[in-house]
C-alpha cells in the first residue's frame, strides 16, 4: 500500500490551476447542472475565469491581506472567487449558505471584510442588512443577477461586470496575471475557514497552501483518492472538506468536480453524475438507506421478496469478511453464486438509482456512522470507508484503506500524520497539514497546542493494529449521579440509527437515570402514519400520537436491550419540533449543541425526571430573518416499560 | 434490472434529446439491427419472404398512418385506397421505364396527392364524419380501379412489376428485397421519430388534443391538418409501392381493398397510437398471429392426433386472434405499445415499485 508521490506541479493552489490550464487545457474541470444540461469548463475557462475576476477585484482595489467574504451554494463562481483571492493574496473566506446576518456580521468585523461575494438576490439581501458596526464592507459581488435588477445599492457590482472590468484591466496591465501568480508563496492563507464551535463562536481557521496541499499529499499517499476523479461538490462550501475536495485535491490532481442544479436536486444529479469518489456524512447515508427502504416498502411482492433475500445475505456476507471469516469450497462458490445474481437482481440496480455504481472510493466522516447504514452499502458493493479529521488538520487525519476496513475504528492515521493519545484520553496531531494558529486568537491557539502537539478535543485510543478510534468529544464524557461515566453521543447514534428518529438528545449528566429528547424523522414517520391510517396535520401534531409514542418507544426498547442496564433510557418525550440551527440548537454542520438544548427545554428535561405524564413547554423560535416567537405546546412523556 | 443510468450525463440539448439515450437502449437498439441486418443469414427463406419482408412494409405503411392518427388524430379509414395509388403509380411509372427509387417516390407523390383529397373533408368534419367521408374515398377509388382498364387492366387483370434495381444493382433475390424492405422501414421510423420532436410534430399533437386550442394558441389547423394527410399519405403511397415491388411483385386491386383499410386501422390501433415500435408490434401482430395460429394448431392437433376439420381449422385462428385483439385491448387499451411501455418502467424503476419526482 501508499505509492511513492512526486511533489505537485505548483507549490500553491491558484499555481496548480494555471498549470492544469496550460497542460490539461482542455481536459473539463467543472461541469455545472444549469439549464437541465451538464455546462462544462475546461481547466483553461476556469484559469480565464479566475484571472478575469482577480484583475477586476485588483481593479476595484482589492489588495493582499483583505478578505473576500464568500456566501452562498456551490456554484463555479464562488469557486473561481476563492481562487482569484488566493491569486491577489488576499483571504477567502467561506460561510455557510445558511449563515444568519448576525453570524456573518461577527466574521465580517473580524476579518475587516470590505469584498464580499454572493451567490444570488438571498445571500446579497444578507449583506445588505448587515447590522451597524459593519461599514468595512465597500463591495459586493454577486453571481445570479436574478431579481437584483432594481437594487441601487452602489456597492453592488455583478460578477458579469467585474469580469468585464478585469478584461479590461488585463488590457492594460499585460503580464499581470503571471506576475502576481509568481509572487504568491505556500505560506499565504489559501483559505479562512470557521470552526463549527460546538462551544460558543466560531473560530477563524486559516489553512495555508502547504497546509491544504500536504493533506491532500498524505490523503493521495494513502491511497485515499486517485487521479482525475469525479466528484460531486454539494456540501457547503465553508465546511473544510468541500475545500480540501473540491478545490485543492481538485486542483492538485485534476479532479472534475459537479455541481448539482440544487440543492434539492443532489440525489437525483447524483444518479446523472456517477461520481468515482463520493463523500456524503451518515446522515447523507442513513437518508440514502431511509430512502431505499421506503420505497421498497412501496415496491412490488417480487422485488420485496429479492430484496429481503438478497440484502441480509450480503451483509452477512460482509460482516464476515470485515470479521476475517473466510469461507472456502463449495461454500465460497454458492456465496459468489449469490452475489452474482444478487448484483444483477438488486445490488446493482440500486446502486444505479442511487448513483453510487460507479464509485470507486466512497468516504464518510463527521460522526460515527450506524453499523447497519454502513453495513448496508457495503453489501452492496460500495466501497464505503470511514475516515476522521478536523478543520484545523485540512479535514484529512486519518483513513481506512481498501483492506483494513473495521467497523469501529476510522482507520489508520494517513502517512505525515502523526498521533499521540494524551494521558487524559484526548487525540493529540502533528503534521504539516496542521494549521499554525487561530485567525488572530492567540488565546484559542495557546489553549489549542501543547508541546507542538494539537489538541483535538476528541477522545479516543488506538487499538493493537495503530486504527484509531473515536469515542466522542472529550468534554462530552459524563457522569451520572450514580457515577456511570458515558457519552451521550454514542446512544444518541444508536438511537438514530432508527429511520424514524432524525434527532435524539440524551440526557443524564447528574440525573438519577438516562432520559431522551427525540425529534421525530417526519417524512419516515409520516410514512409509516399513512400506512397505519394515523391521520396528523403537523409535524407537531405527529409527534404527539399515541401511536408515534408506542413506535418511538419499541426504538428506545431496542436500543435500550443493547446497553448496560445502568445506561438504558427511562424516559423519553417526543419533541414538536426538530432541533434546528437557526435556533441555534444545533451547529450548522448539525451537531447538538448541549447548552443550548438545556437551555431551551429545561421545563421538559425537568419533567423527564419527575412522573409527570406530559409538560407544557414553550419554545423559542428564531425565524430565518432574525425575529423571535414562542411556541407553546403540551408533550407527553412516556416511560419505557423494559428498563429496570 | 437492465436499464443502467448512472452516469448518463448531457453536456448539450443535442445529445440529451437524442432517440436514445439509456446505455442499455443504444445497445438492444444496435443488437436489433445488427440481426435485422443478418436476417437472411439467421432466418430460413421462407420466414424472410414471407413473414419478415411483409411485416417490415406493413410496419412502414402502419407508421404512415399512425403518423395521421396516432399524432394528428385523424381517422382514416381509406389507406388502402391510397396504398393502391401509390402501387398503381409507381408500377405504371416503372413500366414506363423509371428506375425503382423515382417510381416509388413518384408513387408516394401521387398518393399524397389524392391523399390530401381524402384530407379535404378533414377541414370541415371530424370524428364519425371524417371516418365516413374517407370510407366513402376508399369505395371511389376501388372503384375506379376496377373501372379504368388503363389503371389496372381490368377487374380481373394482374399487372406484373417490372424487375426493380438500385443504382444499376438487380434486386432479384430473396434478401436484396429484404434488404430493401428494411432499409425502407428504417428511414420511415428514423423520419417519424424526428417528425414527433420538432415543431411540426408538437403542432401535431396539439391538433390532436383539441384542434379549437390549437388554433388558440396560433397553430394554422388547416396547414398542419392538410400537411399530416399529404405526408401520411406520400409514406402510405410508398409503402403501397415498396410492397407491390418487394413482396407481392404483382398488383390486383383486391390487394389494397376495404379489408386492407380495416386491417391498417386496427394494426395501429393494437400497436399502440402514436407509438413508434407500436407501429411495429401492432403490423406484427395483426400480420403474423393468424398465421402462426393456424400453424400451432396445426402442430397441436397433430401431437394430439386430434382430427380436426379443414372448415374448423380455418375458422378456429381467426376466433382464438379475435379473442387475442379483445384481450389484449381489455389489458391495455393503449395497445402493445403500453404494454412494452409497461414492461420497460417496471424494469427501469427495479427495484423500486415506481419513480419518484
Amino acid at each position: 500500500m501508499g505509492r511513492a508521490i512526486d511533489g505537485f506541479a505548483a507549490p500553491t493552489l491558484v499555481g496548480l490551476v494555471l498549470h492544469n490550464a496550460e497542460h490539461y487545457g482542455n481536459r473539463v474541470a467543472l461541469r455545472e447542472k444549469d439549464y437541465g444540461i451538464w455546462q462544462e469548463y475546461s481547466w483553461a475557462d476556469c484559469a480565464r475565469h479566475v484571472a478575469e475576476m482577480a484583475l477586476g477585484l485588483a481593479a476595484s482595489g482589492f489588495q493582499p491581506g483583505d478578505a473576500l467574504l464568500i456566501l452562498g451554494d456551490n456554484r463555479p463562481r464562488l469557486y473561481f472567487g476563492i481562487l482569484a483571492a488566493q491569486l491577489l493574496r488576499g483571504i477567502p473566506c467561506p460561510m455557510y449558505p445558511d449563515a444568519i446576518p448576525a453570524e456573518l456580521a461577527y466574521v465580517a468585523r473580524r476579518v475587516n471584510a470590505r469584498f464580499a461575494l454572493a451567490e444570488d438576490q438571498e445571500q446579497v439581501d444578507k449583506f445588505l442588512s448587515l447590522p451597524e458596526g459593519v461599514e468595512s464592507l465597500t463591495c459586493i459581488l454577486y453571481d445570479d443577477p436574478r431579481g437584483l435588477a432594481m437594487y441601487d445599492d452602489g456597492r453592488l457590482v455583478a460578477c458579469d461586470r467585474l469580469e468585464a472590468i478585469g478584461r479590461e484591466h488585463g488590457r492594460q496591465h499585460p503580464g499581470f496575471v503571471a506576475q502576481r501568480a509568481a509572487e504568491v508563496s505556500p505560506d499565504d492563507i489559501a483559505v479562512l475557514l470557521h470552526s463549527s464551535g460546538t462551544t460558543g463562536q466560531p473560530k477563524g481557521v486559516p489553512l495555508t497552501h502547504r497546509q491544504a496541499l500536504a493533506a491532500v499529499r498524505n490523503a493521495y499517499a494513502a491511497g485515499y483518492f486517485d487521479q482525475e476523479e469525479d466528484i460531486v461538490a454539494y456540501l457547503p462550501v465553508a465546511w473544510v472538506g468541500d475545500f480540501t475536495f473540491s478545490v485543492a485535491a481538485a486542483a492538485a490532481l485534476r479532479f472534475t468536480v459537479h455541481i448539482p442544479e440544487r440543492q434539492e436536486t443532489v440525489l437525483r444529479d447524483l444518479r446523472e453524475i456517477g461520481p468515482t469518489m463520493y463523500f456524503a456524512p451518515p446522515r447523507n447515508w442513513d437518508h440514502m438507506l431511509t430512502h431505499v427502504q421506503v420505497r421498497m416498502e412501496e415496491s412490488g411482492r417480487l422485488q420485496r421478496f429479492l430484496f429481503r433475500k438478497f440484502i441480509p445475505l450480503a451483509v452477512r456476507m460482509e460482516r464476515d469478511r470485515l470479521a476475517g471469516r473466510r469461507a472456502s469450497g463449495p461454500v465460497a462458490a454458492a456465496q459468489r453464486a449469490a452475489r452474482w445474481l444478487g448484483e444483477g437482481l438488486i445490488y446493482g440496480p440500486i446502486k444505479d438509482h442511487l448513483g453510487l455504481s460507479r464509485v470507486r472510493h466512497a468516504y464518510t466522516a463527521g460522526e460515527a456512522i450506524g453499523e447497519d447504514t454502513f453495513l448496508f452499502f457495503r453489501a452492496l458493493g460500495v466501497n464505503l470507508k470511514q475516515f476522521y479529521g478536523q478543520t484545523e488538520n485540512a479535514a484529512l487525519t486519518a483513513a481506512q484503506t481498501d483492506d483494513e476496513v473495521k467497523l469501529r475504528t476510522v482507520g489508520r492515521p494517513l502517512p505525515g500524520v502523526e498521533v499521540r493519545i494524551s494521558d487524559g484520553g484526548e487525540v493529540l496531531l502533528k503534521a504539516e497539514s496542521l494549521f499554525s494558529g487561530y485567525y488572530h486568537n492567540p488565546q484559542a491557539t495557546d489553549a489549542a497546542f501543547v508541546d507542538g502537539w494539537f489538541r483535538t478535543g476528541d477522545a479516543g485510543q488506538l487499538d493493537t493494529d495503530g486504527h484509531l478510534i473515536i469515542l466522542g468529544r472529550v468534554e462530552d464524557l459524563q457522569t451520572t449521579a450514580a457515577g456511570v461515566r458515558f457519552v451521550p453521543q454514542f446512544i444518541e447514534n444508536q438511537l438514530k440509527f432508527s429511520p424514524y428518529v432524525k434527532e435524539a438528545c440524551v440526557i443524564g449528566a447528574g440525573k438519577p437515570y438516562l432520559a431522551a429528547i427525540i425529534c421525530i424523522d417526519f417524512e419516515a414517520v409520516g410514512h409509516w402514519a399513512e400506512g397505519k391510517g394515523v391521520t396528523y396535520t403537523s409535524y407537531a401534531d405527529l409527534s404527539q400520537k399515541a401511536a408515534v409514542y408506542d413506535l418511538i418507544r419499541e426504538v428506545v426498547g431496542r436500543v435500550n436491550a443493547q446497553m448496560p442496564k445502568e445506561l438504558r433510557i427511562k424516559r423519553f418525550v417526543n419533541l414538536h419540533k426538530e432541533f434546528d440551527p437557526d435556533d441555534g440548537e444545533l451547529t450548522r454542520t448539525r451537531k447538538l449543541r448541549r447548552n443550548v438544548i438545556n437551555d431551551h427545554y429545561g421545563s421538559v428535561i425537568e419533567a423527564l425526571y419527575a412522573d409527570a405524564p406530559e409538560v407544557e413547554v414553550a419554545a423559542r423560535v428564531v425565524y430565518e430573518d432574525g425575529r423571535v416567537g414562542v411556541i407553546r405546546r403540551c408533550l407527553a412523556i412516556r416511560h419505557v416499560e423494559d428498563a429496570a | 434490472m437492465f436499464y443502467r443510468e448512472c452516469g448518463v450525463r448531457h453536456t448539450t440539448y443535442a445529445a440529451d434529446r437524442a432517440l436514445a439515450v439509456i446505455p442499455f437502449e443504444r445497445v438492444m437498439l444496435g443488437v436489433l439491427i445488427a440481426a435485422a441486418a443478418a436476417a437472411p443469414w439467421l432466418v430460413p427463406d421462407l420466414f424472410l419472404v414471407s413473414y419478415l419482408t411483409p411485416w417490415l412494409i406493413w410496419t412502414a405503411a402502419i407508421l404512415g398512418l399512425n403518423l395521421l392518427m396516432g399524432w394528428a388524430g385523424q381517422i382514416h379509414l381509406g389507406y388502402g385506397a391510397v396504398m393502391a395509388v401509390g402501387a398503381y403509380s409507381a408500377v405504371h411509372l416503372a413500366r414506363a421505364g423509371a428506375p425503382f427509387v423515382l417510381a416509388v417516390i413518384g408513387g408516394g407523390l401521387a398518393a399524397a396527392v389524392v391523399g390530401s383529397l381524402f384530407g379535404l373533408p378533414a377541414m370541415r368534419v371530424r370524428g364519425l364524419y371524417l371516418a365516413m367521408s374517407t370510407l366513402a374515398l376508399q369505395g371511389i377509388v376501388d372503384w375506379l380501379l376496377v373501372q379504368v382498364p388503363a389503371i389496372s387492366g381490368g377487374a380481373q387483370a394482374t399487372l406484373l412489376v417490372p424487375r426493380p434495381d438500385f443504382l444499376g444493382l438487380p434486386l432479384a433475390t430473396d434478401a436484396a428485397r429484404y434488404w430493401t424492405a428494411l432499409a425502407f422501414a428504417v428511414l420511415v421510423a428514423l423520419f417519424v421519430a424526428n417528425v414527433r420532436r420538432t415543431d411540426v410534430g408538437r403542432a401535431l399533437i396539439a391538433l390532436r388534443e383539441k384542434d379549437y386550442a390549437a388554433a388558440v394558441i396560433g397553430i394554422n389547423v388547416f396547414y398542419y391538418k392538410a400537411l399530416a394527410f399529404f405526408v401520411s399519405s406520400f409514406i402510405g403511397g410508398m409503402s403501397g409501392a415498396v410492397l407491390a415491388f418487394m413482396y407481392y411483385r404483382a398488383v390486383t386491386p383486391e390487394q389494397y381493398g376495404l379489408h386492407v383499410s380495416i386491417m391498417a386501422v386496427a394494426m395501429v390501433i393494437v400497436g399502440g397510437l402514436g407509438s413508434i415500435i407500436g407501429s411495429f408490434l401492432g403490423a406484427g401482430f395483426i400480420l403474423l398471429a393468424p398465421i402462426w395460429i393456424e400453424h400451432g394448431l396445426r402442430q397441436l392437433a397433430a401431437a394430439l392426433s386430434i382430427n380436426i376439420s379443414p372448415s374448423t381449422l380455418a375458422h378456429m385462428p381467426l376466433v382464438i386472434y379475435g379473442a387475442l385483439i379483445t384481450g389484449f385491448l381489455l389489458l391495455e387499451p393503449l395497445g402493445l405499445a403500453k404494454l412494452y411501455d409497461n414492461v420497460r418502467n417496471y424494469l427501469r424503476v427495479w427495484p423500486f415499485g415506481y419513480t419518484k419526482k
